[in-house]
């Protein structure tokens, strides 16, 4: 294809693009060296202790950041475990049980979900969800409304559509001729969801799931408005349920506080902060890089149009 | 990776933009505490004057004093008095605060605390509490309730009224991990939604329907309360000025502004969300 696409192919089209993607990974590489740069202070001065200590008070100049990334572990899970057999379950009915027009409506509809402002879901956490979880978990003495849980279960909310919509791209693409194929063997239509489907998209999921991940990780607003932000809450079994009906800080929530105002004139505070910012990077650049890493490789082993073909 | 540079692309753009559009407007920032006041008079100089004006209060205070230090603002508004480490912080800033009133900090509680027959709290009780050597309402004289205390985001005005009443002379508080609530609507709400709950509010935001503010047991052991007088002669411990800072002296709009609010229908607006005006402190 590509000699003969060069007959008619402007050479402007080509350089528009390549000076897209320039920008895009210059902006990203400088934003990267920018917090690396600017986190080196606190590097300096608190070493290794910045992952992982567990206390950070900045008046004292106390950098620890593992309270706040088991709070972020904490509330992704929960997120993910919460939203990823919802959305999948959407997803199934959308892309092999619905007819067509109720299908874009029930697609549509959750498209438009996946756009509303996170600040939108943040004040109906405030308003509702608190109290829900502060209601509902009354036999276990909850301190507050405000709790990793009631973050999580907040972010769940807010990624479900991201992760039906991508699930339910996924089932779509898995080729109609495989489905009429596998009912015409004698297949149920359960069983072709099942067996067929299902297997072929599941590269697909895992990305989703990936994705969705990486949303939560990063979400702001509304988890700043629900997880209470208490410092130095690191439980010494890490699945203490007491732990996560109580009030946490997540990175995201740090950042998104006053502090990152007050460390303005402070270089070391200000380089904490950044340093924080750089943490979090990370862990949504390894969750993206984890989705296409795993989509390839389980892609690989399972299609079988990429293992007849060299 | 790709969305993610181009939003990040996007959020320059905009943040490129709006500061553009700011640099011709007055930019003011700061305490959630005098922002009422302020947000009023702006929209009066907005209309008869026609200044343009922006206002938020990302990070309270201290969030004002340094946007004000760092050239993001031109108007920093504080409910706490400068104090050194601002000074050593921008040292080529020249602070020049204008107090426009004087309000209280009160101990704020939830209903069934006050239900509970609770009326008033030493500075040695709010010390236990704070650093949580006291735990249950029973023992500083109130209902069989836990306490949850919710500490207010450091370096909002109220904090630093209440650590220096409660630890006069100590260059910062004893470290204490609580959770944390930021702006007085935020802290209103979850102290309302929380059972026996406490924490530290501007007084007027206090309303008696959702919390209710307690009075300070005094040394003498009699209780005072959060009135105007109390707050004038002193007697009431925990009360701060309400400033408007500028670099330098002020000029153009931010001395329109600040002429409005030491005026006689600014100063109003200052009585009228609850606070003392200046005429009160004589």
């Amino acid at each position: 294809m590509a000699p003969c696409a060069k007959l008619y192919r402007p050479q402007w089209i080509l350089w528009s693009c390549a000076f897209g993607v320039a920008v895009t990974l210059a902006t990203l590489l400088a934003a990267l060296l920018m917090l690396v740069w600017q986190s080196l202070p606190v590097f300096a001065h608190s070493g290794v202790g910045l992952l992982t200590g567990t206390d950070w008070y900045y008046p004292e100049q106390i950098f620890g950041a593992l309270a706040m990334i088991y709070g972020t572990a904490v509330v992704s899970l929960v997120a993910l475990v919460l939203a990823v057999p919802l959305a999948l379950g959407a997803a199934v009915l959308s892309a092999e049980y619905l007819p067509p027009g109720p299908r874009l409506a029930v697609k549509s509809g959750i498209e438009m979900l996946a756009g509303v402002p996170s600040v939108v879901y943040g004040l109906i956490g405030v308003l509702f969800l608190r109290e829900w979880v502060y209601k509902g978990l009354e036999p276990f003495d909850p301190i507050s409304g405000d709790s990793l849980l009631t973050a999580g279960l907040l972010l769940a909310v807010m990624i479900l559509p991201t992760i039906t919509t991508l699930c339910d791209d996924a089932l779509r693409s898995v080729p109609a001729a495989q489905r009429a194929a596998a009912r015409g063997l004698g297949l149920t239509r359960a069983e072709a969801v099942l067996h067929i489907a299902l297997p072929q998209a599941a590269p697909g999921i895992l990305a989703a799931a990936l994705l969705g991940l990486g949303r939560a990780l990063g979400e702001t607003v509304a988890v700043f408005l629900v997880v209470g932000r208490q410092d130095g809450q690191l439980p010494g079994n890490p699945f203490s349920l007491t732990a996560w009906i109580s009030p946490g800080q997540t990175l995201t929530s740090k950042l998104g506080g006053p502090e990152t105002h007050i460390a303005f004139g402070d270089p070391l505070h200000w380089s904490a902060m950044i340093g924080l910012a750089l943490l979090l990077l990370l862990f949504v650049g390894v969750c993206l890089a984890a989705a296409w890493g795993l989509e390839r490789m389980m892609r690989r082993s399972t299609d079988p149009v990429a293992e007849a073909t060299p | 990776m790709k969305t993610n540079a181009a939003t990040l692309g996007l959020v320059l753009a905009v943040a490129f933009s709006t500061s553009a559009l700011a640099q011709q407007a007055l930019r003011i920032t700061g305490s959630t505490t005098i922002n009422p006041v302020v947000s009023e008079a702006a929209e009066t100089l907005r209309k008869e004057n026609g200044l343009a004006i922006t206002i938020d209060t990302a990070g309270g205070s201290t969030g004002g004093v340094n946007a004000l230090g760092d050239g993001r603002a031109d108007v920093g508004m504080s409910s706490r008095s400068l104090n050194d480490s601002d000074r050593e912080k921008f040292p080529g800033v020249d602070f020049r605060p204008v107090s426009i009133g004087r309000d209280a900090v009160s101990m704020v509680v939830h209903r069934d605390v006050w239900e509970g027959g609770l009326r008033a709290l030493s500075a040695e009780q709010i010390r236990g509490i704070y650093e949580g050597s006291i735990k249950n309402w029973k023992e500083v004289g109130g209902p069989d309730l836990r306490i949850v205390f919710f500490n207010r985001e450091p370096g909002r005005g109220e904090w630093e009224v209440l650590t220096k009443f409660l630890y006069p002379g100590e260059k910062t508080a004893p470290r204490t991990n609580h959770a944390m609530v930021g702006s007085n609507e935020e802290t209103r709400q979850k102290t309302a939604t929380t059972r026996g709950a406490i924490t530290f509010l501007s007084t007027p935001w206090a309303d008696s329907k959702s919390v209710f503010a307690l009075g300070i047991r005094n040394d003498a052991d009699s209780v005072v309360e959060a009135t105007g007088p109390n707050i004038a002669n002193g007697s009431y411990p925990m009360s701060r000025p309400l400033f408007v800072i500028t670099n330098g002296e002020p000029s153009g709009a931010a001395k329109v502004l600040i002429d409005y609010l030491l005026s006689d229908a600014g100063q109003a607006l200052v009585a009228k969300h609850g606070y003392l005006k200046l005429a009160d402190l004589e």
